[in-house]
C-alpha cells in the first residue's frame, strides 16, 4: 500500500532501527509523531482529485497515555505527550477494560455489549486489535465480567503477555482465564470474597474481603488458591484496588485510606512488608480513622502511579477527613520507595482523579479531572507541558515501553508484525 | 445484635422471595449479601454496642451535614453511600424507579444515621436499570464504602443483576431496618 507523499514507511523504519540499535536513546528518540499529512500544494497548482484511505499509526509509544471516557462514554483515546495531539482510539464500550501486550504488538479489550443495544442477548469477550491498524483481529468468547468504571486491576494480562485474567462477578465472584497465543477461554476459576488482580510468576493473586492476599496457582492441571496471613482492615482501614505492579521487581505497591503503604513481592507464597505512612514519610502526623480528624489523606480514582525505573510513586493527596476516600487530589506527593520519603510536594490548580506516568527516562505525568481535561507535567520538575481539553476523565494507561529493555523488545517485535 | 442481623437477612429473603419468583439462586444470594456485612457496618464499637455514640464527634462529615427534608439532594441522610443519579431526580423516588425502569433484586448497603432521631438504619441502595443513565442529580458518597474485594459496599459496581438489562439509570436509597 503507498500513501501518496507520505514518509511512513521511512519513519517507522528509521524509528525501529534506533530502538534496536540503541535501545537506551530509542526511549528518548523514538519519534511520537504519526505520520505527516501530505504538505498543501502552491496556490497556482490545479488541485488533483484524491483518494480517501485510511492511517496507520505507530505501536504503543513511550510518551503515550490511554484514557478512557469515564462516565462520558466509550473509547480509550490515545494523546502523545510530547504533542498533545490525538493519535487514535481503541474500540471500547463505556465501561470496557483495556490492557496493552508487553510486546507491543495488540490492545486487549475486555468487554460487555448487548445484541439490541442495551438488550437482548449479553455477550461478553475479549476483543483482539493490533496496535498499527487498530483492526479487530478476533474475539475470544469468555463467560461473563464484571461491568464497573474505573478500575484498573479486573483485566490484567500476565508478565509474558500470553495469558489474560478478567474478573468476573455475576454476583458470584470468579476470574476467567483466557489464553491470548492460542486465543482461547481456558476456565472459569471461582475467587470467593476476593478480587483486584495482580500477576502472580505461579498464576495471580487477589485482595480479599477478610483482608489477606489470595494467590491461585494455576501451573498444575487443576488451579489451587491459598490465602497469606491477615494484613490489611477491609472494612476498617481498606486498600485501594487501584494499585501499582512493578514487574521487574514482581513487586505491588498499595495504599490504604488512612496512606498507610504496604508493599509485596509477588509468588507462590507472597510476602508483605511492614507498612508505612504516607504522611510520616512526608514529616506530617499519619491519617487517622476518626471523624473530624482533617489531615492529608490519598484519594481519588486512579490515584497513585509508579515509575518503576526510578521507584518513584506519585499519590494524589488531597485534605480531609476519614471516608473521604473519593476526593479529588489537590497535591502530587512523590515518594520514593527506596528511602520511604516523600522527596516533592506539587499543589494542583485543578481537582485531579486519575493520574499515570511513563516508563522513559524523561517521564511525563497525565492528569485529569472530571471535565475530562489532561494535563501533562514533566514528572521530575512538575512543570505543566501542556494542557489537552475533551481528551475523557476516566483512568489514564501508560504502555510499558519507556525502559531500555521494553522499547527494544516492543521495536523488534513490531519489526516482525510487518507493520508497514 | 445477631438476632438483629438475622432479623433483617430473614427479612430482606421474604422480600426477596415475594418479589423474584423466578430468580431463586441470584435473589437469594444477593439477600445473603446484603445481610451478611451488617455487623461490621454498624458505626459503634462491639463493646459499645448498647450504647452508640451520636455525638457530633463520632459522626462523618456526611453525618454531621446530613438533612431529613428534601430527598432529591445529595446531603439528604439516607445517601450516605450512594454513588450515582438519584432516583427521585429522575421520576421515580427514594425507594421506586422511575417509570419502565427494573429495580435490581441484589444491592449494596450503606448504614446511615437519621440526624433528627440520631438512630442508624440499614439503606439498600438498589440500583434501577434498563435504560440509559438518568443523568440528573449525580451524587457520590463515601461513607464506609470500601474496595471491590468487599462488593457489597462498593458503590461503584453497576449493581443490575437479575434485570432483563444491565444499562444503569438511577440508584434508590431504600430504608431496610434499624441498623441498631
Amino acid at each position: 500500500m503507498t500513501f501518496p507523499g507520505c514518509t511512513w514507511h521511512v519513519l517507522l523504519k528509521t524509528a525501529l532501527l534506533i530502538g534496536v540499535a540503541l535501545p537506551i536513546a530509542a526511549a528518548e528518540a523514538q519519534t511520537t509523531e504519526t505520520p505527516p499529512m501530505p504538505p498543501p500544494p502552491p496556490a497556482n497548482v490545479d488541485l488533483k482529485p484524491e483518494e480517501a484511505y485510511t492511517q496507520k499509526m505507530l505501536p504503543p509509544q513511550p510518551q503515550w497515555a490511554y484514557v478512557r471516557g469515564g462516565g462520558g462514554g466509550g473509547g480509550v483515546r490515545i494523546f502523545d505527550g510530547a504533542t498533545g495531539k490525538m493519535r487514535g482510539e481503541v474500540d471500547t464500550s463505556q465501561r470496557g477494560d483495556m490492557a496493552i501486550d508487553p510486546a507491543s504488538k495488540y490492545y486487549y479489550v475486555a468487554d460487555t455489549i448487548w445484541t439490541k443495544s442495551d438488550r437482548g442477548t449479553r455477550q461478553d469477550f475479549v476483543a483482539v486489535y493490533d496496535t498499527t491498524e487498530l483492526k479487530l483481529q478476533v474475539e475470544i468468547p469468555i463467560p461473563g465480567r464484571i461491568i464497573i468504571g474505573g478500575e484498573k486491576h479486573n483485566f490484567i494480562l500476565s508478565d509474558d503477555g500470553k495469558t489474560a485474567y478478567v474478573y468476573n462477578y455475576s454476583p458470584a465472584s470468579s476470574v476467567n482465564v483466557v489464553d491470548l497465543v492460542k486465543r482461547k477461554f481456558v476456565r472459569a476459576i471461582e475467587l470467593p470474597g476476593c478480587a483486584s488482580l495482580m500477576p502472580n510468576p505461579v498464576g495471580f493473586s487477589a485482595l480479599c474481603s477478610d483482608g489477606t492476599m489470595a494467590t491461585i496457582d494455576t501451573t498444575g492441571t487443576k488451579p489451587v488458591t491459598t490465602h497469606g496471613p491477615h494484613f490489611f482492615p477491609a472494612t476498617g482501614d481498606p486498600i485501594f484496588s487501584n494499585f501499582t505492579y512493578d514487574k521487574t521487581k514482581k513487586q505491588v505497591t498499595f495504599v490504604s485510606y488512612t496512606g498507610l503503604v504496604y508493599q509485596a513481592t509477588m509468588g507462590a507464597t507472597p510476602t508483605v512488608a511492614q507498612p508505612f505512612s504516607i504522611q510520616q514519610a512526608a514529616g506530617v502526623r499519619p491519617g487517622e480513622t476518626t471523624p473530624l480528624d482533617v489531615n492529608w489523606l490519598p484519594g481519588g480514582r486512579g490515584l497513585m502511579a509508579l515509575h518503576a525505573p526510578s521507584g518513584q510513586l506519585y499519590v494524589l493527596m488531597h485534605k480531609g477527613e476519614y471516608w473521604s476516600q473519593n476526593e479529588p487530589g489537590q497535591e502530587i506527593w512523590v515518594l520514593d520507595l527506596a528511602s520511604h520519603k516523600v522527596v516533592k510536594r506539587h499543589p494542583l490548580k485543578a481537582e485531579i482523579s486519575n493520574i499515570e506516568v511513563t516508563q522513559d527516562a524523561k517521564p511525563l505525568l497525565f492528569i485529569n479531572d472530571k471535565d475530562g481535561t489532561t494535563y501533562v507535567l514533566d514528572a521530575q520538575t512538575m512543570e505543566e507541558k501542556r494542557k489537552i481539553e475533551k481528551t475523557g476523565g476516566g483512568l489514564i494507561l501508560t504502555a510499558d515501553v519507556g525502559t531500555p529493555a521494553m522499547a527494544a523488545a516492543a521495536t523488534a517485535s513490531t519489526d516482525g508484525s510487518g507493520a508497514n | 445484635m445477631n438476632n438483629k442481623v438475622d432479623a433483617i437477612g430473614e427479612s430482606l429473603l421474604r422480600r426477596f422471595a415475594g418479589a423474584t419468583s423466578r430468580r431463586s439462586m441470584i435473589s437469594k444470594l444477593g439477600a445473603v449479601m446484603v445481610a451478611a456485612p451488617v455487623f461490621p457496618l454498624l458505626p459503634v464499637s462491639r463493646a459499645n454496642a448498647q450504647k452508640p455514640d451520636r455525638s457530633v464527634e463520632a459522626k462523618t462529615a456526611f453525618g454531621r451535614n446530613a438533612q431529613t427534608r428534601d430527598d432529591t439532594k445529595c446531603d439528604y441522610w439516607r445517601y450516605c453511600a450512594i454513588d450515582g443519579a438519584l432516583c427521585s431526580c429522575c421520576g421515580g423516588g427514594v425507594s421506586s424507579c422511575p417509570a419502565g425502569a427494573q429495580p435490581s433484586p441484589v444491592s449494596w448497603v450503606g448504614t446511615c444515621i437519621n440526624p433528627d432521631q440520631g438512630k442508624a438504619y440499614l439503606i439498600a441502595y438498589r440500583d434501577c436499570c434498563g435504560k440509559p443513565y438518568c443523568g440528573q442529580c449525580g451524587c457520590d458518597n463515601t461513607d464506609r464504602a470500601t474496595q471491590l474485594y468487599v462488593p457489597q459496599l462498593n458503590n461503584n459496581v453497576i449493581w443490575c443483576f437479575g434485570t432483563s438489562s444491565m444499562e444503569y439509570h438511577c440508584s434508590t436509597a431504600v430504608l431496610v431496618g434499624a441498623a441498631k
